[in-house]
């Protein structure tokens, strides 16, 4: 496995898809998935179990971090850390904007239907699912660490 | 880069969306979903066989539009997700409402 990957940007939306594009094949590294089209690296090309639910739970908190951390003014860098290795990926996302109350998430409805439909409050719910760990510390700097670990069904071929 | 196209016909309204749906493309898709909501179509399609990626946001515009449409008494179907998008749609158990 390479060494930890580390890529830091300013915490604007504009450098979202940048640091996707690192996590995806941070991803990749672990997963061993396969790349659909080797002439397109530009392409949204996440599959394979492992890749989605690191890629999508990366999405949210990025998200958390541009929006609710710098509250859209790009007033600070986002640091990532990203730890492949044979089994899992840790990802650590560093800010130093403003503290965010993880335990103010309100839970997704039990049942859901036409009515209950949600239209926000779902970025987190989203994280917290598709990961092993979603660990949050407050700062300054605040600290989202993520864990995906490669459970039997996902695990790449030997 | 706009992530979407919308025709529209005698009866039908198709709204096809393709690469990233997201926190970036989802405010575009937003107004076009305001403007649609508006005529109150008899019966919107969304093809999804081109979104590749989706987040929370952009879930969230395919909500509305959904509601709103379904509010106006018009029909909608949500088709083909695929891979990630229809990954977080399970996980939002929201793939058996929008019988994806």
């Amino acid at each position: 496995m390479p060494a930890p990957i580390r890529l830091v940007v300013p915490g604007s939306l504009r450098y979202r898809a940048i640091a996707v594009r690192v996590v995806a094949e941070a991803a990749r590294l672990v997963s061993c998935s396969k790349v659909a089209n080797p002439n397109d690296p530009l392409a949204h090309d996440v599959r394979d179990p492992f890749d989605t639910a690191v890629v999508s739970a990366f999405m949210e908190i990025f998200n958390n971090v541009a929006i609710h951390a710098y509250k859209r003014r790009a007033s600070g860098m986002i640091e990532l850390t990203l730890t492949p290795t044979d089994t899992d990926l840790t990802i650590e996302i560093k800010d130093q904007g403003s503290p965010f109350d993880i335990e103010e998430v309100a839970p997704l409805p039990e049942e859901l239907d036409e009515d209950s439909l949600p239209e926000g409050g779902m970025g987190i719910h989203i994280a917290k699912t598709m990961l092993d760990e979603v660990h949050y510390e407050p700062g300054p700097p605040n600290l989202w660490r993520l864990c995906k670990r490669l459970h039997v069904h996902t695990a790449r071929p030997t | 880069m706009k992530s979407f196209d919308v025709t529209t016909t005698a009866t039908e309204t198709k709204v096809a969306i393709r690469g990233s749906l997201d926190i970036n493309s989802a405010p575009a898709l937003n107004e076009e979903v305001d403007k649609i909501i508006a005529v109150k179509p008899a019966r919107v399609l969304v093809d999804l066989a081109g979104l590749e990626l989706i987040d929370s946001s952009g879930v969230a515009a395919l909500v509305k539009l959904y509601k709103g449409i379904r509010g106006g008494g018009g029909a909608i179907t949500i088709a083909n997700a695929r891979d990630q998008p229809l990954a977080i749609f399970k996980l939002l158990r929201m793939d058996k409402v929008f019988n994806l």
